[in-house]
């Protein structure tokens, strides 16, 4: 594992469609940074704005304070979307040519798309796209994954693990199991961590 | 063309549709309502059966003539024609709960015994109230829907989804003359690889039609005079009587005319055909010279197909229909009350759509529609 | 153990609203109330989970105004108390409020007020702070996490100083916002109540408490209110960092404070620009903002919503101008900032660009033109009911029985998720044509269904959600059935506060702690009311739709139809599917079939979507919360459901 943030603050937005699990994923992920002594600063709206819409939590990472909860414009340093296309429309605004960008390939049809008014992109499309949009990027079948392990719901869980393999943020194995010793029950723990180490395993 | 839309906007919204139901159990677009036609979504299907079957789209009727009426008679103010009849059920538990004389319900009831029809879709009149369209499939079932309503079920509704089932191949169809059109437009098979089963209907049986009543307005008449009564039946009475009649099991009111007129149905103002031209045998309440008093209780059917020639003549050997000697001033006279419906129908039409020659669903070259404007001009 | 009783001096991870919930408990708040809003829920959910460890007491209230009262009383008795709303919850609570700043207070008493700039989960973007200046009371804003916890625990220091409410505002991006909190000491000792009366009336501690005689006890208000103002000239909550004669002062308080930061550094200002940050915004320290006035020429006010402080600030420099000298002021009102919406670091620092002629670019221009040629591929994602929402049968139902009804009837909306059915492309059957607040849909269709007289003939259908009908529609329903307006209301039972995270409400039998409590049922009140009353699954569409179009149909009394189904996302459903979903690839006739595409272009459930390429509709079992609706809707009875085995 890596000791320290290659950045101040590291910026890292996680996106996705309401329902996701985007907010356990960025608490989870806040709270693990919280332990190894950083400030994490985490941005995120819900309520009504989860329906069915595209959601997204900022986290700020930082050895030195805590910082604004959004984001500036062009300064995400890493993008874990749970849905492909999220990944493309935050990187419109909050992209730049150094972001890492890890994206789950499962697609979730915006409404639009459902009636026939509107197109969503292949697969390869996307992974064009993203390859010139960002100086690094992953897509993995967390969704996929997290079927076989018997829950859609725990591709949350599985891209965190992939993000903690891709070796960005001073994180782990370790402090992934310390976190959730915290926030869930025993019963819960099993099935996260192997979630966590299946998507570990995909990168 | 949207065909939904401009069903919507060109027929229901300008108060052309009949309610017949023939855009119905198509889709989950139409549907009908205590009588109304209802668009429930919007639809962007370019064409449709919804439009095509509409008695109310523009109809090339010779066309349709020439295809199931090759070598009948034609007469311009009634239609085709193989010969014209009067008769009664000779079963008198029909001729007691029939409308008139009972001939339709001993038709029907004998083109399925002899298998000439598997199934028929008739009215559940319920006395005149809430009709709906039923399927009927066995012989004996017929004479329980005899009767008739004039509030207008979208019988076709009914229809079309006993085709779309497809496990009757010969199905027979007892309606007014707006509705046996639009069954005619299904049998010409606008869309030959989505024809829903149209071979699958067997007879038409037509029923004379001067017009039907708006269904919340029948509904509040019979609230006034007979709320909270069952009725049995329903009449309107020759002209001379200038009376509604509406029977209980216990009583019979009188309705004066003045009362009705307001509650005829709006679309029925622009109907040209008052005799169900396009079916194989139409049946109407008599109306000869001898008067209405000696007619009571007969019907005088107008045979417009081969296939009703052999009911007919099967009726008069089995010794189902009781015929009676037609006087040769009758045809004279339904031709002259048939012209007489065109001209209404087409002072209306005109109106609505403020030329003389736009007659919207008609082609003014039809020759019953050009007797018309001759005697109207 | 509760995160929220952490030991003092640890460092915890807080959402501004749990450090707020925590602020209060440091303070040693016994009694806690509100209603149930984004973004202030979690303040009184966390407290209801040490209800027992912490001795409090805490309620989900009726509504706003009623939290208040239950609050206030806490007050009066000599404890601490908090009370927690959104934005219009205040204006629910106003009345009450004008008359408890007149009476004054007793043991400290915090209302917290979080509000939505950019309404990113409201129908309206309200402005609260002008209560603290119309009613004469204090307001108190949070600018990080820290200071949500410590100013909340000041704020009832502050209000038992003066005897009177305080108010304290935090935003969405504050409350649900997170950040590191050093948690302080939590008290050991807890109050008594003890309600005195038998004092003078002027007795503040121990008369009776009420606002008259008004003119002598306004007047002592006022004093109050002066005394808040001695106090935040010296508040460590108002900082100013920068350097000592800024080329330009920034003023700003809440969140703003850290986007004004951001943008400062963005644009390396730090030795042009200084930044007076408030904790204290009304009534604003004179002396203060004097001695900063002073130090420069070019001042710009960053504030969300309305130029709150923008005015205050402008009012007291005219009042020292002959100190100050003239100022050229930047904010809302000349344009610097946009007038409404939220406000990010690039907002602040494109107005702080153009006042100091500095140029940024968020992204370089080969990026943006890599990215234009993207973002046309990008569908864009509008909002709509989840799958298994029981609302998106409900107005299947309400749609289908107004179309057949065919009188061009419609629906008043309410406050709720189901407001999305007055939103394009959230349902392909969208009938709600008023949304205001909440309770106001029965009101405004008891309206509508009066002006009979004036030839309006259309049937009106009011909607309104559980918790919303014990809130605001219950005046509204007895309005509706006493004047004979003759509408047809229907309750959207999801048996919770569900928009909000299933907070329970009166009709419930548990309390904000899982306590015990008698339900109040919807049915029974709305039959005393004198209505007619029906209660359908809206999951039986058949019946839902008869029962409604009957209703309709019907003249001459208030008729109820209570439609009950839980939220898909309540704990009890979440992740439990009824039926399993398929679509039989053989009946569904696909782009053949009359059907036009019913299930995807007009139903819209996430979970049932159009393959391009088989050109069918298929189920997307990942998505589907296997409610089961949309086989009552395919007319070729091409989706199939089966009853799943419950784990």
């Amino acid at each position: 594992m890596k000791k320290t943030l290659s950045k101040d603050p590291t910026n890292v937005i996680i996106t996705g469609v309401g329902g996701q699990g985007n907010v356990l994923a960025s608490r989870v992920l806040a709270g693990m940074l919280v332990n190894a002594g950083y400030y994490v600063t985490i941005g995120e709206t819900f309520g009504m704005s989860q329906r069915g819409g595209s959601v997204m939590s900022h986290l700020r990472i930082s050895e030195k304070s805590v910082m604004s909860p959004q984001i500036p414009w062009g300064r995400a340093d890493i993008v874990v979307a749970l849905e492909p296309v999220e990944a493309l429309r935050v990187l419109t605004k909050y992209g730049n040519p150094d972001v890492a960008v890890l994206a789950n390939s499962r697609v979730v049809y915006p409404v639009g798309v459902i009636t026939g008014e509107l197109d969503y992109p292949s697969i390869e499309e996307m992974q064009n796209a993203l390859k010139r949009i960002s100086a690094k990027s992953w897509s993995i079948d967390a969704t996929g994954e997290a079927v076989k392990l018997g829950n859609p719901v725990l591709s949350n869980v599985i891209m965190v693990g992939a993000l903690c393999a891709t070796n960005l943020l001073p994180i782990d194995h370790k402090s992934f199991e310390e976190e959730i010793a915290k926030k869930m029950t025993p019963d819960k723990r099993r099935i996260n961590l192997l979630a966590f180490d299946a998507g570990a395993k995909m990168i | 063309m949207n065909c939904s839309s401009e069903l919507e906007n060109k027929i229901v919204k300008t108060g052309l549709c009949t309610s017949c139901g023939a855009c119905q159990g198509l889709c989950p677009y139409w549907l009908s309502h205590r009588g109304k036609t209802i668009q429930m979504f919007s639809c962007d299907r370019e064409e449709g059966r919804c439009y095509a079957f509409c008695p109310r789209t523009k109809t090339d009727l010779a066309k349709l003539r020439e295809e199931f009426f090759p070598d009948a008679d034609y007469i311009p103010e009634i239609g085709p024609f193989y010969g014209l009849y009067m008769t009664r059920a000779a079963d008198a538990d029909i001729r007691a709960k029939s409308q008139h004389g009972g001939t339709t319900t001993a038709l029907v009831e004998l083109a399925m015994r002899k298998g000439l029809i598997d199934a028929a879709i008739l009215t559940d009149a319920k006395g005149g109230v809430n009709p709906k369209g039923v399927l009927v499939k066995k012989p004996q079932d017929v004479r329980k829907y005899s009767g008739s309503s004039f509030q207008i079920p979208p019988v076709l509704a009914t229809l079309n989804k006993a085709l779309e089932e497809n496990r009757y191949k010969k199905i027979g169809v007892v309606g007014t003359p707006c509705k046996t059109l639009a069954v005619y437009k299904m049998k010409s098979r606008p869309f030959p690889d989505n024809d829903g089963n149209a071979g699958n209907i067997g007879m038409v049986f037509g029923l004379f039609c001067g017009w039907g009543l708006d269904w919340e307005g029948l509904e509040k008449l019979v609230q006034r005079h007979a709320a909270g009564k069952q009725l049995e039946h329903m009449d309107i009475l020759p002209s001379k009587f200038h009376q509604m009649v509406l029977k209980t099991s216990k009583k019979q009111m009188e309705v004066p005319l003045e009362e009705i007129y307001p509650i005829v149905k709006g679309s029925c103002n622009y109907c040209v055909d008052m005799t169900a031209e396009f079916s194989d045998i139409s049946v109407g309440g008599a109306r000869s010279s001898e008067g209405w008093d000696v007619d009571q209780g007969w019907n005088q059917v107008i045979v417009r197909t081969e296939k009703g020639v052999k009911l007919i003549d099967l009726a008069r050997k089995e010794g189902i229909l009781e015929f009676k000697a037609v006087a040769e001033s009758n045809l004279e006279k339904i031709k002259q009350a048939s012209l007489n419906k065109k001209k209404t129908g087409l002072k209306n039409l005109r109106k609505l759509s403020g030329s003389k020659n736009n007659l919207i669903y008609l082609n003014p070259d039809e020759p019953g529609i050009e007797k018309a404007c001759v005697d109207m001009a | 153990m509760s995160k929220l009783l952490s030991p003092a001096n640890n460092e915890v991870l807080f959402m501004g609203n749990e450090a707020i919930a925590r602020g209060a408990l440091e303070a040693g708040v016994n009694v806690a109330a509100g209603y149930p809003g984004t973004p202030s829920s979690e303040i009184i959910e966390t407290l209801a989970t040490v209800v027992k460890e912490r001795n409090l007491y805490v309620e989900w209230s009726t509504n706003e105004k009623v939290s208040l009262e239950v609050a206030a009383a806490a007050s009066f008795a000599g404890l601490r108390s908090l009370c927690v709303m959104k934005q219009n919850g205040v204006n629910v609570a106003s009345d009450f409020l004008l008359h408890l700043t007149a009476s004054g207070t007793r043991g400290g008493m915090v209302l917290v007020t979080c509000e939505d700039p950019g309404a990113l989960s409201s129908v309206n973007e309200g402005e609260s702070r002008y209560f603290a200046r119309m009613l004469e009371i204090p307001l108190l804003e949070p600018a990080n996490f820290q200071e949500a916890k410590d100013l909340t625990k000041w704020a009832f220091e502050l209000s038992e100083k003066i005897r009177n409410v305080v108010i304290l505002r935090s935003v969405t991006r504050m409350s649900h916002a997170s950040g590191n909190v050093i948690c302080g000491k939590l008290p050991t000792k807890s109050r008594k109540a003890l309600f005195e009366y038998k004092g003078s009336i002027m007795d503040q501690l121990r008369g009776p408490v009420i606002s008259t005689p008004v003119v002598i006890k306004h007047a002592l208000q006022q004093e109050k209110l002066k005394k808040a103002v001695a106090l935040f000239e010296n508040s460590p909550f108002n900082t100013y960092s920068g350097p000592a004669k800024p080329e330009l002062l920034l003023i700003t308080s809440s969140a703003c404070f850290l986007y004004s930061q951001e943008a400062i550094s963005m644009l390396n200002l730090q030795k042009r620009v200084g930044i007076l940050k408030l904790g204290c915004t009304w009534p604003p320290p004179p002396q203060l903002l004097k001695k900063h006035l002073k130090s420069t020429g070019k001042v710009l006010i960053v504030e969300e919503i309305l130029p709150f402080l923008e005015e205050n600030v402008k009012a007291l420099a005219a009042g020292m101008a002959e100190d100050i000298g003239i100022k050229k002021y930047y904010g809302k009102m000349d344009g610097t900032l946009p007038a409404v919406g939220e406000l990010n670091p690039d907002l602040v620092a494109e107005g702080l660009g153009k006042i100091l002629k500095v140029k940024y670019k968020s992204q370089p221009p080969g990026y943006v033109k890599e990215m234009e040629k993207i973002i046309p591929m990008i569908p864009k994602r509008e909002q709509t009911f989840c799958p298994g929402c029981p609302h998106r049968a409900s107005f299947w139902n309400m749609h289908n029985a107004l179309q057949l009804d065919g009188r061009e009837g419609f629906v008043c909306g309410d406050i709720g998720c189901y407001a999305l059915a007055a939103l394009y492309p959230s349902c392909g059957f969208d009938t709600v044509r008023t949304l205001h607040s909440m309770g106001s849909g029965t009101g405004i269709a008891s309206g509508f269904a009066k002006l009979g007289q004036f030839g309006f003939e259309k049937p009106v259908i009011a909607v309104c959600g559980d918790s919303t009908f014990y809130h605001a529609a219950i005046p509204a329903l007895i309005n509706a059935q006493h004047n004979r307006a003759d509408i047809t209301f229907i309750v959207l039972d999801n048996s919770g506060t569900a928009m909000t995270g299933f907070q329970p409400h009166p009709g419930l039998t548990v309390g904000a702690a899982g306590e015990s409590v008698p339900a109040i049922d919807i049915a029974g009140i709305c039959e005393a009311i004198g209505a007619k009353v029906a209660i359908s699954d809206p999951f039986d569409l058949e019946k839902t739709c008869g029962l409604l179009t009957d209703f309709l149909a019907e003249e001459g009394c208030v008729k109820v139809l209570i439609l009950r189904q839980k939220c898909a996302l309540s704990p009890e459903k979440k992740g439990k599917k009824q039926f399993l979903m398929k679509v039989d690839e053989e009946r569904c006739r696909g782009e053949e079939c009359g059907c036009n595409r019913l299930c995807t272009r007009i139903f819209r459930c996430p979970a049932l979507v159009w393959d391009r390429i088989k050109k069918k509709a298929v189920i997307d079992d990942v998505i589907c919360a296997g409610c089961g609706v949309c086989y009552s809707i395919c007319p070729q009875k091409a989706i199939i459901r089966t009853e799943a085995k419950q784990k």
